[in-house]
């Protein structure tokens, strides 16, 4: 999906560079493709990277598995890879906290059937906090 | 497996409504957003031709989409509004300053007019200054009270007619909560009201247009429109309380995302027993303001800073508001008392 | 639980500062482990249960609603409230004269496990157990299968004209002619009837299922089930030629009863729901003369005075919080109680100070704006919230309504 990844690219360096802070961090993609490593791109937004450090870009690799990942998988991997702090207020259960957003590929993931979407090739995944300000 | 809208069912849904659960694509979405505030704008006859409204913009999410959204139904439908843009400057640094600047955005992408009014320069005091006297814990008493004095201030200042605010579904259900928790009968009946009515004078008339729009909508609607907003946590922590009260909406939502709306609905059907004594209000005496005390909560606080006893304001104490009219000292007792606690 | 976080009602504590045993410290009680292995002082035993059944009678005194010589049927669900209830009933009956409560009871236990799928073996053990407990009693009771609903007539929808209104002095002028006459003109206790758990079909229990088994989520099946509860003990309490219902709801239920109904978008209907008396069916007017005592008072009371009670399962006993609106309300409420112990006493004061309980003004004679389920006035016209909802309880409830009634028909 090349166009959300530019939109998503476009928000993140766009944004900053105005002193905004919705962020957007992403993991970043190998350049190959492979059955097994699934390249997916996550942005934090309205105050959910805060829990990540702040840090508004990350670059990392999914590591390859046998079966496609999926969302399930995937919170639970940035749970352990990229969360930084009090993970209480990002996951609850097995699901994110109640008041995050998620978007798969800019579209609501309650369209995409929420924990159990399998991740395709260059999917980009962003968490948006509704929880900060007003 | 890309979900068709289901409105013009030729485009990719990317939301699912929690209000009805239709599938919608963005056209389809921020059409159906804007068109409800429009409903509620008209059935609630919030505005009339010609008149000007100061938006309460803070830079935040709901502000900006309340400044986006009114501005483009004003173009759409005519409603010949003067629009313009009023935030407060609570001087508290890390925080509000860089909030005004997003404000500032908004002002040219927008094309509004902007007036800040600070604290500073309304009460003599930054919130930073006052956090340093009182501390942490009532912090949020004294912006509150006097954020709602600032906004009409500047809104007597820009010669606005009405003030509308951001405040969403979720808000106002979550202020339902909260009013019950506390068992507050006088502001369980008044927070679900759509907008205030103006028979006081020294107050401006405030709605809320949004007040049916749910956060998750408007989050969305920032995020397709690519609306610039700020979104960092006031660094004074927020009320504990009111975290209870949203945590447990929010759940509520992920159960039946109706349930906001059923909240609503229920603050505003609840019918209060006849003889329940309500507040009465009057102006404040000293700055004119409504009041339903002798003097207003603001000048108390305020009182309370300059005597050095920031606790003055918190908590009832009605006994001393003929000592403050008279400028009379208070007893070494009494100040004792109202001294800052230690933390 | 530790009883040292005991929310004693502020009248609780008032009283026991009051009582004039020697052993004061009610409010540093340690906890319930400390007094299964303490002996409590009888003093503080006797002042306490004086205190409890002051309550009882106080607040059925206050409200001046229960008349003398009248059928009381009691709710008893077999859970700790309702059976202290009971125990409360008992106690007050057996008083001197001048104290004693003078209403005929009897008790009324459904028996709802059909719908958390028990079999007729597991219903039975419990018909039996609660049988022995209600036939100690020596008061009439009835054991009723929920299955029974089916067969109700369609009339239990309807509100029935309340027979007509009883001036205050009413009710002072009973009690000195009951005084007066030693109540032996009324009605005594009939002898109890032998009852097992009446014979069910298989074919109607299936049907039962089905019809809750249709509502898809927990949250409305538990709304359905509460409604064909109430309907079920109504038409009993008529068709027996009771008056009152009593039912056994402590503080602690209501606060949460109180939270889920505004969740669920019954703010109109709230103060029906959850008030002391509760006059919607006309004829027979709900009574909640428990709504003053907090769950942890009562089963504190059931312990030292070991009241039996009977631990059945619900629907949603072992969902997790977020199963359901109801379940996730309790879980919410406990919660907070822990941190602000005045949360309870906070929610439940709402509906009895400031909260109408009266049925809002009747439009017609015939109040034909009502909703056909939990008949209570229609609040579909006001406030725009409704026109931007898709599902409002309401009408959810309507939709039930209709399934109902083709079971029943």
């Amino acid at each position: 999906m090349p166009e959300s990844w530019n939109l998503l690219h476009d928000l993140g360096t766009g944004l900053r560079d105005r002193a905004n802070i919705l962020a957007v961090a992403c993991i970043d993609v190998p350049t190959w493709r492979s059955w097994t490593t699934w390249v997916t791109s996550v942005g934090f937004r309205g105050g959910a990277e805060l829990l990540f450090n702040g840090v508004k870009k990350h670059h990392v690799t999914l590591p390859s598995q046998s079966e496609p990942w999926d969302m399930k998988q995937l919170l639970v991997w940035i749970q352990r890879n990229l969360l930084k702090e009090r993970p209480e207020l990002f996951v609850q259960g097995d699901s994110v906290r109640p008041g995050i957003l998620v978007l798969i590929n800019d579209a609501d993931w309650e369209l995409m059937g929420e924990l159990d979407y399998q991740l395709q090739d260059q999917d980009n995944v962003v968490f948006i906090s509704t929880l900060h300000g007003g | 497996m890309p979900v068709q809208c289901s409105s013009c069912s030729e485009k990719r849904a990317v939301l699912k409504r929690p209000k009805t659960g239709h599938s919608l694509c963005k056209e389809c979405f921020f059409w159906a957003f804007e068109e409800e505030i429009h409903q509620t704008i008209v059935s609630a006859k919030l505005f009339k031709t010609g008149e000007s409204v100061g938006i309460a913009a803070s830079g935040g999410k709901d502000s900006t989409v309340l400044a986006h959204v009114m501005k483009v139904l004003n173009e759409r439908y005519s409603y010949g509004l003067e629009l313009m843009l009023l935030s407060v400057d609570e001087g508290i640094t890390g925080y509000r300053d860089d909030s005004l600047e997003t404000v500032k955005r908004n002002q040219q992408q927008y094309e509004l007019p902007l007036k800040i009014v600070s604290y500073e320069e309304l009460y003599g005091w930054t919130m930073d200054a006052i956090v340093k006297q009182v501390g942490l814990k009532n912090n949020c008493t004294f912006c509150g009270v006097f954020r709602r004095q600032a906004l009409d201030r500047g809104a007597i200042m820009l010669k606005v007619d009405k003030i509308c605010t951001g405040h969403n579904a979720d808000d106002v259900a979550e202020t339902v909560l909260m009013n019950v928790l506390r068992g507050d009968i006088a502001r369980l009946r008044r927070c679900t009201t759509i907008s205030t009515d103006s028979e006081n004078e020294g107050v401006v008339p405030r709605c809320k247009p949004l007040k049916y729009a749910y956060e998750k909508e408007i989050v969305l609607y920032a995020y397709f429109k690519k609306l610039d907003y700020f979104s960092t946590e006031c660094i004074y922590s927020p009320n504990a309380y009111r975290g209870y009260a949203r945590t447990y909406l929010k759940d509520l939502e992920s159960v039946r995302p109706s349930s906001i709306m059923d909240v609503i609905h229920s603050g505003e059907n609840l019918s209060v027993r006849e003889g329940v004594k309500m507040p009465v209000q009057g102006t404040c005496s000293r700055c004119g303001y409504i009041s339903s005390q002798k003097l207003c909560k603001a000048c108390v606080l305020l009182e309370g800073l300059n005597r050095g006893l920031p606790k003055l304001g918190i908590g009832k104490h009605h006994r001393f508001h003929d000592k403050i009219l008279s400028q009379q000292p208070l007893t070494e007792e009494e100040e004792r008392k109202l001294k800052a606690v230690d933390f | 639980m530790l009883l040292c976080q005991v929310d004693f009602l502020p009248q609780w504590r008032r009283a026991a500062q009051k009582c004039v045993c020697t052993w004061r410290s009610c409010e540093v009680l340690a906890c319930l482990q400390w007094l299964c292995s303490h002996p409590v002082p009888v003093s503080f035993r006797l002042c306490f249960k004086d205190f409890f059944i002051h309550k009882f009678k106080a607040v059925l005194g206050k409200n001046r609603i229960i008349f003398p010589g009248e059928k009381v049927l009691l709710a008893v669900s077999g859970g700790p409230s309702s059976c202290s209830m009971l125990r409360q009933v008992q106690e007050g009956l057996s008083q001197k004269a001048n104290k004693k409560l003078r209403f005929v009871p009897g008790v009324a236990f459904i028996d709802e496990g059909a719908a958390i799928g028990q079999s007729v073996e597991e219903r039975q053990r419990t018909v039996a157990e609660l049988q022995a407990v209600f036939q100690a009693t020596g008061f009439p009771f009835y054991i009723l299968p929920l299955e029974q609903v089916l067969d109700l007539p369609a009339s239990v929808v309807a509100t029935n004209p309340s027979p007509s209104e009883q001036p205050a002095s009413a009710y002072k002028a009973a009690v000195h002619h009951f005084v007066e006459t030693d109540g032996s003109n009324f009605p005594r206790p009939q002898e109890p009837k032998k009852t097992l758990l009446p014979r069910v079909q298989e074919s109607h229990t299936l049907m039962l299922q089905q019809l809750l088994g249709s509502v898809k989520t927990l949250t409305a099946r538990e709304e359905l089930l509460n409604t064909l509860r109430q309907h079920l003990l109504v038409h009993t309490a008529r068709t027996e030629g009771y008056s009152k219902l009593m039912l056994g709801d402590s503080c602690t239920r209501l606060a949460v009863k109180l939270l889920t109904s505004i969740s669920l978008g019954r703010g109109a209907q709230l103060a029906q729901d959850t008030g002391f008396s509760d006059s919607r069916y006309g004829d027979i007017i709900l009574v909640r003369p428990m709504r003053d005592y907090s769950a942890k008072e009562v089963a504190y009371y059931n312990h030292l005075f070991t009241v039996p009670y009977v631990v059945i399962p619900s629907v949603d006993t072992k969902t997790v919080d977020k199963a359901s609106i109801q379940r996730l309300t309790e879980s919410f409420v406990t919660k907070l109680q822990t941190d602000f112990p005045s949360t309870v006493s906070t929610i439940y004061r709402l509906t009895s100070e400031k909260l109408q309980t009266a049925c809002r003004k009747r439009s017609g004679a015939d109040g034909c704006d009502r909703c056909l389920l939990c008949l209570c006035s229609l609040d579909t016209a006001v406030g725009e919230s409704l026109t931007h909802t898709g599902v409002t309880v309401h009408i959810t409830v309507l939709h039930f309504s209709f399934i109902y009634k083709q079971g029943c028909t």
